[in-house]
């Protein structure tokens, strides 16, 4: 009986040991009697990510989060556990993602060359590896919490725009609206009349046109008649004459043309002569503006102005007194 | 009135002295090693082996019955995958100890005060003490090591039976996979989820037994007595599994 008890206490308590061994290795993914590496990323925040998330390469698993942990520099430290015989890239980075909408998280391995296209991510990436060391650089997506908080400011902005576009068409913008809806029919219909007499106009011309077509055309008949004629002319040595009288009149144009030329040249050197001679005023014209040369100095000195006056006028007086007393200044004497 | 409060309030610091009292009898009584020893695994015997069919019976059904409400609730708005999440957390973290310790408690805490209770009212204890045998290492060590030890046995193997009826159930009645299911079951499965659910069965099993030998070594007024302690033993017992499950749940999960 003790030995009975025995076995079956030992049997139930074996088979519990063997199913919460078994089972706890089998749900955390352990892999048991294999060299797993660890290696430790960097990351600003690690978001969801959690101890036992799966690390996955191209969406396949090949590790788990073994630990996080806060580090100096307001970094966070993740150590990933990779499988045995996995080959990482040769220059990983981790990004930490939810990986669903129900809260898992997952940390992906992905080649450093080969980050996808955010700008948040790239630059937490460009950050941890400035960081230095031997760890991989770390970034965070944002989950679907964020991204609907995100969506739900983009909505509120939404509705504040509408709020605020309701508040500027109030009644009164209606009416107004409205009414400038009825004037610019009331124009619409100006234009539409408008239109249509110009229409007319326009029609008028092109019958106009049209007479003058045939105006044109009357006279295209009448040029071709003409044309006729003269080619009848030509038939009686008129042509000839004519031109025998042209290429007389043609030469008479060269030597009117040759005459008028060297009337052009001596116009041309009279022109230099005339340059020289405004060129010598203007000398003369700046000498006297210089206050230089004898017109410069009676330009500028009065007083030779004032003596110069009253030597003319005691010139007069002496011309006037040699006219009253000749014989004061002036002895004829014939003996 | 006022002299009927004080009455409780004694009553209730003598109950607690008494379980004090006993609780160091019985930590006396640990180094008698060679008395409680060969008497343990008797009562491995009948607290965990005997105990199994109704554990893994209880956790069968409730596994079935955790995938099909799973599925209920989760049907258009979650993945059903879920379902292998629902039952195996479930499972391992609540239903596998408490529905197993409650079952439990009516069986063996009921068994030791009524057998405990039989003893002391005709006076068996009262013969063993006069033989100068401990009825601390003779009676109560040997239940209570027993139960501490073998509940998180029963526990591990009802949590395997539950999830393997879950699953089953879900390949039968839900249209689910294997796979979504494991998916699903390993999903957030953390190591803390399989040894928080074995110890709490540890802590469970420890009460039971401990409330079952006190309340059936306090016995008194005969088979009446005996029915009435039977009684209280699986009252408490499955009170305090309660209030324990709250407390390592406040204590360890937050």
């Amino acid at each position: 009986m003790r030995r009975e008890n025995e076995f079956a206490v030992g049997l139930v308590v074996i088979a519990a040991l063997a199913v919460v061994v078994a089972g706890a290795l089998w749900l955390s993914g352990a892999h048991l009697g294999k060299a797993e590496a660890v290696y430790t990323a960097r990351f600003r925040t690690v978001g969801g990510l959690s101890v036992g998330d799966p690390v996955v390469l191209r969406g396949v698993r090949v590790g788990r989060v073994e630990g996080i942990r806060l580090a100096q520099g307001n970094w966070v430290e993740a150590d990933l556990k990779i499988y045995a015989g996995v080959q990482a890239p040769p220059k990983p980075a981790v990004i930490a993602a939810s990986a669903s909408l129900f809260g898992e998280w997952a940390a992906s391995l992905v080649p450093l060359e080969q980050l996808p296209n955010d700008p948040n991510v790239r630059q937490a990436i460009a950050e941890a590896v400035a960081a230095g060391g031997n760890k991989w650089p770390g970034a965070t997506l944002p989950d679907i919490g964020q991204l609907t908080a995100q969506a739900s400011r983009i909505a509120t902005d939404i509705a504040t725009v509408s709020s605020r576009i309701q508040s500027a068409f109030d009644s009164e913008a209606v009416l107004e609206l409205r009414s400038s809806i009825k004037d610019f029919g009331q124009v619409a219909n100006r234009i539409a009349r408008v239109t249509n007499e110009q229409a007319n106009v326009l029609g008028s011309v092109g019958q106009n046109l049209q007479q003058g077509s045939e105006v044109l055309a009357k006279a295209a008949t009448n040029l071709q008649v003409t044309l006729g004629r003269v080619d009848s002319a030509t038939n009686q040595g008129q042509l000839a004459t004519i031109l025998n009288n042209s290429a007389a009149t043609s030469t008479d144009l060269r030597a009117a043309s040759q005459d008028f030329r060297e009337l052009l040249d001596a116009a041309h050197k009279n022109q230099e002569s005339l340059v020289r001679v405004l060129v010598a005023a203007d000398s003369v014209m700046s000498r006297i503006a210089n206050r230089t040369g004898t017109l410069g100095l009676l330009v500028a000195d009065s007083t030779l102005y004032r003596e110069t006056t009253l030597t003319m006028i005691q010139l007069r007086q002496l011309l006037s007194d040699i006219q009253a007393n000749p014989r004061k200044y002036f002895t004829f004497s014939v003996f | 009135m006022i002299e009927r409060v004080g009455r409780g309030t004694v009553r209730a610091i003598n109950a607690v002295g008494r379980f004090g009292h006993f609780v160091g009898d019985m930590v006396r009584a640990v180094p008698d090693v060679a008395t409680w020893g060969r008497l343990t695994i008797v009562q491995m015997r009948r607290v965990g082996v005997d105990s199994l069919p109704v554990a893994l019976f209880i956790a069968a059904f409730t596994g079935v019955v955790l995938a099909l409400q799973a599925s209920y609730t989760f049907t258009g708005t979650v993945p059903l995958y879920f379902v292998g999440t629902l039952v195996g957390k479930t499972m391992m973290l609540e239903l596998g100890p408490v529905l197993a310790g409650l079952a439990l408690a009516g069986r063996v805490g009921a068994s030791m005060a009524a057998e405990l209770g039989t003893m002391k009212v005709t006076e068996q204890v009262d013969a063993l003490e006069t033989l100068a045998y401990d009825p601390q290492s003779f009676l109560v060590l040997p239940r209570v090591i027993a139960g501490t030890a073998m509940f998180p046995v029963i526990v591990a193997l009802a949590i395997l039976t539950g999830i393997v009826t879950g699953w089953v159930a879900s390949l039968v009645l839900l249209d689910l996979s294997t796979q979504e299911f494991i998916k699903g079951l390993k999903l957030f499965y953390r190591f803390k989820d399989t040894w928080f659910g074995l110890f709490k069965s540890a802590t469970f099993g420890f009460t039971i037994t401990l409330v079952g030998c006190v309340v059936g070594l306090r016995t008194r007024g005969g088979a009446e007595g005996v029915g009435r302690s039977t009684t209280q033993a699986v009252v408490y017992s499955a009170i305090l599994l309660l209030v324990l499950d709250a407390f390592w749940a406040l204590v360890l999960l937050r």
